[in-house]
């Protein structure tokens, strides 16, 4: 079933094992980027498997029955690919960006990795390496925080571990759990193929067809819950770092919500460039960093106002934080704000037009939030409709202006605890 | 695409303009010939005070309202200090491209220097100071480069403790009077945009812009200190640092540098890739790469790993340039080459990635060089010409620098140890 819009650049096929293939024709262009998405991560871990999917996604470069590690990492870089792979709490993508003409290789190698046979022998050494990064990730002040905080809002779901997991899991994990979880999930029905850039759609499809053909589907995986949202203090005093970061977390809408844009420009105007945060915090000496940020998953999302700041300056950085939300819910914000927001991100909708990688990776977005792939003339709708009113409606449902949950990390312990 | 244009304006100010028609963006750089090494040695951190400030309140516009104005046509913008130069880099809608160098000529031509903002400024500086040693690959970066660079090309952006106290508004005026004319301004567009354009709107917004004598232009001193120093500090990880001079961006061996490089690093191919994480697990980040001044180049190998391994990383780095002499295939040639030549055709889908090619050609040849020509002297790179260039610049005189919980402990490599305040 192949489905071609001739108003859009876009085709959907799906195979008859479930793969869907999206494939976006830019044909200006001089390069093609193709990627795997498959949907899973950290949140559909058990917890004494934490970790496993990042993990696996560095497995997934060890071999195939066709090709050793070695013989996957010559091939990407036999056609300049520029590649790579990461792991997210809801999903797992694997990608390269390569000159147009390679794009059938780079589908065929990437096709190849996802049937990997996860080798016995590098198992233990890639254990090293992820237990490398973990150690990596503890002298990173903002990782420490990130993760702190999401194990403490989170708290009872999945979201609360690490996507790296933590070292007391990855020690006991085996080859065998993973084989198990690798069987489930990366089957072709929990799969898409994305592809952008100067291609081909119906030679894409061909590959698709020649490539993930045989791949056998898995039938349906248990539903995500969404999780809890608590509120409440915590605080991790560590000595490792010299600066404190505060964080006040609220209760927000999903990356599907309608409303996305609209939050995403009240966080812009709250802790943005040139926002409220900028010039009413870091241009006062407050903090030389503070920004807000909407998290969102595709059913739930969090809003997050925060500040790296001197440890004996918290009180006045989070009353300053709190003072700043509480005006964004107070009074209306003004359309000169918005409109500045909305013609930056403007901006940015024509930068991402340019370049199939910046498109593969939005195209991902799109097709996990809406199913379908959007053209940059819908996303520009959605910014033009965002509006004073649309925001004040936002807050008013999802209010920045309650206590919230208070995360502090750094040397000071602060707020006291008993 | 279009011609490339590449002219020199009556007010000094240099320009180049690789026209991309069926763009939607245009994307350009202003880069000033004033950067960190201009500083007097007292008032260290000065430049990014000065870029900083620049746009906190000019004659005619408040900090916010050109913050603001800027906002308004959509412009993403970025700007940065390096030891040579200051950029200001900028990507707009073409139809805001006039506009958008209106505002800059405003910030560069025209700063007001504000008391309160100097002083902010000087007090944010002084906390992303303390901010800097929560961050372990920053504070290596910046440990290295005063080690290897020496006292001048060497400084950091962010200054000392003690030179940022000294720092006043008369300083931030007089560099920007010093340093800030048309001649020393190199111009870079690329994207959806006719040439006539830039040079008109170039020529409105900085005709008479001070001194138009082409200035700044001189290549940097480096001092090199082949030494290596250890810098304790309770982290996780043990990083390590390595790096000797190499060649700079217009030598004819450039090129071979950046094969080797590749060979060493391009892709997870590499062999540092290979050997230090992939056969033996000792890291998860490894990397080579090189830093070009103008008139100098050096050579970086970085890790981090766990301290009980680092011992063992440290000579595994080494011991892969070593190698590298011996037993380069061509099939590792031939993929180090692929690597760099598809990189440009890839990223070159960006408009403000040929506007970054641009700006580096102009820099660095006083000339666009065409695609081309730097793609055939990457392809004519050969085995031999790998090998003399490692013994031409050997890896005999190394700076070296940990930082983490244990000195680094190998033959051949006895460490210099600073403990405590090493980064004030």
């Amino acid at each position: 079933m192949i489905r071609m819009n001739e108003q859009t650049p876009y085709t959907l096929h799906t195979l008859a094992n479930g793969l869907r293939v999206v494939i976006e024709r830019m044909p200006g262009v001089r390069s093609a980027a193709a990627g795997f998405l498959v949907q899973t991560g950290a949140r559909d871990e058990v917890p004494e498997l934490a970790g496993v999917s990042h993990f696996l996604e560095h497995m997934m470069f060890k071999g195939t029955a066709k090709r050793t590690w070695g013989d996957i990492n010559i091939d990407f870089d036999r056609m300049g690919s520029t590649y790579n792979a990461f792991t997210s709490e809801d999903r797992t993508v694997y990608y390269g960006w390569v000159r147009k003409a390679d794009i059938g290789k780079q589908i065929e190698l990437l096709a190849d990795m996802m049937q990997s046979s996860l080798p016995p022998d590098e198992f233990t050494t890639e254990k090293n390496v992820i237990l490398e990064e973990i150690a990596m990730s503890k002298d990173h002040l903002e990782h420490v925080m990130f993760d702190f905080l999401q194990e403490r809002v989170f708290a009872g779901h999945p979201l609360a571990w690490p996507v790296l997991g933590y070292e007391r899991t990855l020690a006991a994990m085996t080859r065998d759990q993973m084989w198990a979880y690798f069987q489930r999930r990366y089957a072709p029905d929990n799969m898409m193929l994305i592809v952008a850039g100067n291609v081909k759609p119906d030679e894409i499809i061909q590959l698709a067809e020649t490539h993930c053909g045989s791949w056998k589907p898995a039938g349906p995986i248990p539903p995500r819950i969404a999780p809890p949202v608590h509120r409440g203090t915590d605080v991790l005093q560590t000595d490792r770092f010299k600066q404190q970061v505060v964080a006040l977390t609220f209760p927000s809408i999903a990356s599907t919500d309608p409303r996305i844009e609209t939050a995403s420009a009240a966080a812009s105007i709250l802790g943005g460039e040139n926002s409220r945060f900028y010039w009413n915090i870091v241009q006062k000496g407050l903090a030389p960093r503070a920004g807000a940020q909407h998290l969102d998953y595709t059913d739930c999302g969090v809003t997050i106002l925060y500040a790296a700041c001197q440890p004996d300056r918290c009180e006045e950085v989070l009353a300053a934080i709190r003072t700043e939300a509480g005006r964004m819910c107070d009074e209306r914000v003004s359309e000169h704000e918005v409109e500045r927001v909305k013609n930056k991100r403007r901006t940015s909708l024509a930068v991402e037009a340019e370049a199939p990688y910046y498109r593969l990776t939005q195209l991902m977005d799109d097709m996990e939030d809406y199913g379908a792939p959007r053209t940059i003339e819908e996303s520009l709708a959605d910014v033009d409709a965002v509006s004073a009113n649309t925001i004040r409606d936002y807050l008013k449902a999802c209010p920045i202006n309650i206590l919230g949950h208070l995360t502090s990390v750094g040397p000071r312990n602060w707020p006291k605890r008993n | 695409m279009g011609e490339i244009v590449h002219e020199h304006l009556s007010s000094g100010l240099e320009y180049g303009v690789t026209p991309l028609p069926d763009r939607h963006v245009v994307s350009f750089q202003l880069r000033i010939l004033a950067g960190m090494a201009g500083e007097p040695p007292q008032t260290l951190g000065l430049a990014r005070l000065v870029e900083e400030t620049l746009d906190k309140g000019t004659v005619s516009y408040t900090a916010q309202g050109l913050a603001d104005a800027f906002d308004a046509i959509g412009a993403g913008r970025q700007s940065g200090t390096g030891r040579e130069t200051m950029t200001f880099t900028c990507t707009v809608l073409p139809e805001h491209f006039e506009r958008a160098v209106e505002l800059h000529a405003e910030l560069l031509q025209r700063p007001m220097f504000p008391d309160n903002a100097v002083a902010i400024n000087v007090q944010l500086a002084k906390q992303e100071l303390v901010a800097l040693d929560d961050d372990a690959h920053g504070l290596v970066d910046k440990l290295i480069t005063r080690q290897a660079y020496g006292p001048v090309a060497g400084r950091h952006q962010l200054g000392e403790h003690e030179t940022l106290e000294r720092i006043t508004r008369t300083d931030l005026e007089n560099f920007w009077r010093t340093h800030f004319c048309a001649g020393r301004i190199i111009a870079a567009v690329a994207g959806g945009i006719e040439p006539r354009r830039v040079a008109d709107a170039l020529t409105r917004q900085f005709d008479g812009f001070g001194n138009s004598r082409r200035e700044g232009r001189e290549a940097l001193t480096i001092e090199f200190n082949p030494r290596t120093t250890h810098h304790d500090k309770s982290l996780e990880q043990e990083h390590i640092a390595i790096c000797w001079p190499g060649v700079d961006a217009t030598h004819d061996e450039f090129p071979v540098q950046q094969v080797t490089l590749g060979i060493l690093s391009g892709g997870m191919s590499g062999r540092l890739f290979t050997e230090v994480r992939e056969k033996r697990g000792l890291v998860y980040w490894v990397s080579a790469w090189q830093e070009t001044p103008r008139g100098s180049g050096m050579v970086f190998l970085g890790a981090s790993t766990t301290p009980e391994r680092c011992a063992k990383t440290y000579t595994t780095l080494l011991h892969e340039v070593d190698r590298l002499a011996e037993d380069i295939t061509q099939d590792e040639l031939d993929r180090a080459v692929t690597g760099i030549v598809a990189n440009q055709e890839t990223r070159g889908d960006a408009t403000r990635s040929r506007c970054m090619e641009l700006a580096s050609d102009l820099f660095f040849f006083g000339r666009p060089v065409p695609i081309e020509e730097k793609v055939a002297k990457v392809q004519a790179v050969t085995i031999e010409d790998i090998r003399r260039y490692l013994t031409l610049h050997p890896r005999d005189r190394l700076c070296v620098i940990t930082l983490g919980p244990r000195p680094l402990v190998s033959p051949g490599a006895p460490a210099v140890k600073v403990t405590g305040g090493v980064v004030r």
